[in-house]
């Protein structure tokens, strides 16, 4: 992974204040953070934890009560940045009475493209998000999860370095939040930084390389995920099916070495799991009923 | 006819003006921002404003006509997708009955040619201004409310051209009804007058002179007499005496002559007495006069035709023959006004009657221009007047919420258009009730202390001490309220109503121009400060 920082906050604070200029509430407190080039960063905290403040502090949308903000090399105030950034907001503030063609039109013009690049763009990107049916609709007849999808589209538009997203799968079904970190996935492939902020933490879990946790403004953890996950002093084994008789030899093996068997279980899928396997089996198949696959290999004598 | 003087327009004065108004006002400004960036930051405070201003320069610079216009596509798109066309149904309505009320109300063709001018003309203006203002004091606090702006400014988008692509897209909107209206308002006035008034339907092109009075004795003065109105534009000469009306043309251009005539048209006021015979009609003679070579050459007399226009053609009236007082043959452009100077004096000829006038009631008219000239020229100025409306609805919707911001244009829009006059009296000092007397307690404070001491404004306060502070204090209050007046354009001044109603061609210095030109003047500084709202707002804040 590159050590090179795309976004720097030293110190970065936010305090809204009321009308009369009284602190109201201390949004975010000294936060320092490093996000490097080419990894998928999540922001995770529970709600009014100040990832939301974090990131609109990134974008210029709110003005940093005291601390610095450097992303792509540049001040957040600096306007510029923005050629080389996409965002996704928590909800979609598109503009409703237009469609998904020029939605992405419009949003193409302020990058400056020209039309046939904007036209090419907006071709994938609508193909990219599956909404190629539904591209000649008024954006106030989406779905949420549509409205989703070409919110992710308009982020996209100018083939970002930095795609900052903020709750990308909140109001998603199973099948789009997986299409998501699916495409979160993808951009991370292709070179680009992402940053999430969510509290869908088997989300975060999926596709982030490093994150950050942050309460009450503070932040509290940052490291590698899967560091920061890692059971001490357990090992797992996971075999093909065994039969009682090999599970209790395979145990008095272990305890002749001193370990001891914490538990021995069948692993579950999860639910997310199963329902993309039925709605997609559904679709093959139209009109049948699932089959649960049988109960799997042999076990071994 | 008229009931205001044309007056040509300076340019280069009001050049001058704006741009002493502009540096002081951005001097004050930057003064401002340095205290308040003191107050607020400390010793880092002024740094933060030149990064601003930095940041300004380097936005301006960066410019994006592709963008701007991006913004004003979405804005026309909204306002359209808004169901902003539904004006025409009122329009419509308007007009599908307004014939029922307007139609043949009088005989009088050019009255009821001015009925049905008037008519269009304000009717469009009373929609359409109403219509731009709601829509540019609402669309951007609705998209900063709705957070729409915020997948707007995360893209290098910079702030000026939100405001220009707004008001971009708003003016392209506006237009777009105004040019309907206005097609659909002339081809209703042609539709709705009678065959027999078509004729009136034209743009009289005058030149204006500059009026002068001589006296019963034919003693210069500066106005005629009073016949007893209390606002007297018009004044009067008393007939069968040495008064005379005197008007003085400069640059009379003959080569714009019809055929080397030269048309005298007028429309002036009789006031009749018992003193001589109130029932007949004025008779009143013109004599044209050379300045320079002070040749008179007095032309047959004529009746005075009241509430009607006078129009005199001096050649076909006096039988192609131009005499002076000897009985010498004079050529009416050689002789006359072939240096482009021309005096023509007025005389009531009716003793104990009286011929009022103004200014404007004499001209001599060139050849007309079509109706269609001073229509659209109108149309032009009510349009200027929409670009103002929606350049302050716009920038007052950058630090405004939708209702407070609607208020605060439609104040401006009715003081400006209504009592522009009354507010550069009030903070010039100068409202006379009576200008025979000179009004006192004009400041605030100066109120202040008369009002509980019960002492009338006819009374000069005592020179003292607290006199002297009262007079600073006012002075100090009224010149603060002299620069904030300039905030509050004279939208009296794109009402060119008058000129197309009454069939005169709408001139372009008198009232072109000075349209143009405040439109100009007040759009740079309302953008910068639109501008630097946006910028220095946080969009998110709580």
């Amino acid at each position: 992974m590159s050590t090179e920082a795309v976004i720097q906050t030293r110190n970065l604070t936010k305090i809204y204040r009321d009308f009369w200029g009284r602190k109201k509430v201390r949004a975010l407190n000294s936060l320092n953070l490093e996000v490097y080039k080419g990894e998928v960063f999540g922001l995770l905290g529970p709600n009014g934890s100040g990832k939301t403040t974090t990131l609109k502090l990134l974008l210029g949308l709110l003005f940093p009560t005291d601390g610095e903000v450097t992303i792509l090399g540049r001040s957040a105030s600096d306007v510029t940045k923005n050629e080389r950034i996409g965002y996704l907001p928590e909800e979609s503030y598109l503009y409703r009475f237009l469609n998904a063609e020029e939605t992405l039109d419009f949003y193409g013009r302020l990058f400056n493209m020209s039309a046939a690049t904007r036209r090419e763009r907006s071709r994938k990107l609508i193909e990219q998000v599956g909404l190629k049916g539904a591209r000649r609709r008024r954006l106030q007849e989406y779905s949420k999860g549509m409205t989703r999808r070409i919110g992710l589209a308009q982020a996209l538009i100018n083939e970002p370095e930095l795609i900052l997203l903020d709750e990308p799968t909140s109001g998603l079904d199973p099948l789009g939040s997986r299409d998501m970190k699916d495409l979160i996935i993808k951009l991370k492939e292709e070179g680009r930084t992402v940053v999430m902020c969510s509290h869908l933490l088997a989300d975060v879990q999926d596709v982030c390389d490093r994150i950050a946790i942050l309460d009450g403004g503070e932040l509290k953890e940052q490291g590698e995920v899967q560091k920061l996950l890692k059971v001490q002093g357990v090992t797992q084994i996971k075999t093909s099916q065994l039969s009682e008789a090999v599970i209790k030899e395979v145990e008095a093996l272990l305890a002749r070495h001193g370990a001891k068997v914490l538990e021995v279980d069948h692993p579950t899928t999860n639910l997310e799991d199963l329902f993309i396997k039925i709605v997609r089996e559904s679709a093959e198949r139209p009109g049948q009923r699932y089959v649960p696959p049988s109960s799997g290999n042999k076990p071994a004598a | 006819m008229l009931d205001f003087s044309p007056q040509p327009y300076d340019w280069a004065a009001g050049f001058q003006h704006w741009l002493a108004i502009m540096v002081v006002a951005g001097v004050a400004a930057f003064v401002s921002a340095l205290f308040i960036s003191i107050l607020a930051l400390g010793f880092a405070g002024p740094y933060h404003v030149l990064v601003h201003l930095k940041g300004a320069v380097a936005d301006f610079v960066g410019t994006s006509p592709r963008r701007c216009l991006a913004i004003a596509k979405l804005t026309f798109l909204e306002a359209l997708r808004r169901k902003t066309l539904l004006v025409f149904v009122v329009f419509a309505v308007l007009f599908l009955f307004a014939g029922w009320f307007l139609s043949d109300v009088t005989d009088d063709a050019q009255l009821q040619v001015k009925n049905y001018v008037s008519f269009v003309l304000r009717t469009i203006s009373w929609l359409i201004l109403p219509v731009v203002l709601l829509l540019s004091c609402w669309g951007l606090p609705e998209d900063i409310r709705l957070r729409s702006l915020h997948t707007v400014v995360t893209k290098p988008v910079r702030r000026h051209e939100i405001v220009l692509g707004r008001i971009l897209g708003f003016s392209a909107i506006g237009a777009l009804v105004l040019g309907a209206m206005s097609l659909v308002g002339y081809f209703w006035i042609n539709r709705q007058l009678p065959q027999s008034m078509k004729s009136q339907l034209t743009a009289r092109v005058p030149i204006y002179g500059s009026i002068s009075f001589l006296n019963n004795e034919g003693s210069q003065v500066e106005k005629g007499i009073n016949v007893g109105d209390e606002n007297m534009f018009r004044s009067f000469i008393e007939g069968n005496t040495k008064s005379r009306a005197i008007w003085d043309f400069a640059n009379v251009d003959v080569s714009r002559f019809d055929q080397d005539r030269l048309v005298l048209e007028s429309t002036l006021s009789s006031f009749r007495t018992y003193k001589g015979n109130i029932e007949k009609q004025l008779m009143c003679q013109y004599t044209l006069v050379n300045p320079k070579t002070n040749l008179r050459v007095p032309l047959a007399p004529f009746e005075v035709n009241e509430f009607r226009r006078n129009v005199y053609d001096v050649l076909a009236e006096n039988r192609n023959v131009l005499q002076d007082p000897d009985g010498k043959t004079v050529d009416l452009i050689k002789d006359l006004v072939q240096d482009g100077a021309l005096r023509v004096e007025v005389a009531c000829l009716s003793s104990a009657q009286f011929l009022g006038m103004a200014n404007p009631d004499l001209f001599i008219r060139l050849p007309d221009q079509p109706f269609a000239s001073t229509y659209f020229k109108s149309i032009f100025n009510i349009g200027l007047m929409m670009v103002m409306v929606v350049v302050l609805g716009v920038v007052a919707g950058c630090f405004l919420k939708g209702p407070v911001a609607t208020m605060l244009v439609a104040f401006v829009v009715i003081v400006g258009k209504l009592a522009h006059g009354f507010v550069v009296s009030l903070v010039t000092g100068d409202v006379q009730y009576n200008p025979n007397i000179r009004m006192q307690g004009r400041g605030m404070f100066e109120a202040l202390y008369r009002i509980p001491t019960h002492l009338t404004p006819g009374v000069e306060l005592q020179d003292s001490f607290f006199s002297r502070l009262i007079h600073v204090l006012d002075n100090i209050e009224l010149n603060g309220l002299y620069v904030i007046h300039f905030l509050f354009p004279n939208f009296g001044l794109f009402d060119t109503t008058q000129y197309s109603a009454n069939t005169f061609d709408v001139p372009w210095s008198a009232a072109l121009l000075p349209s143009i030109a405040t439109t100009l003047a007040y759009i740079l500084p309302w953008i910068l400060i639109g501008y630097f709202s946006l910028r220095i707002r946080e969009l998110e804040a709580k």
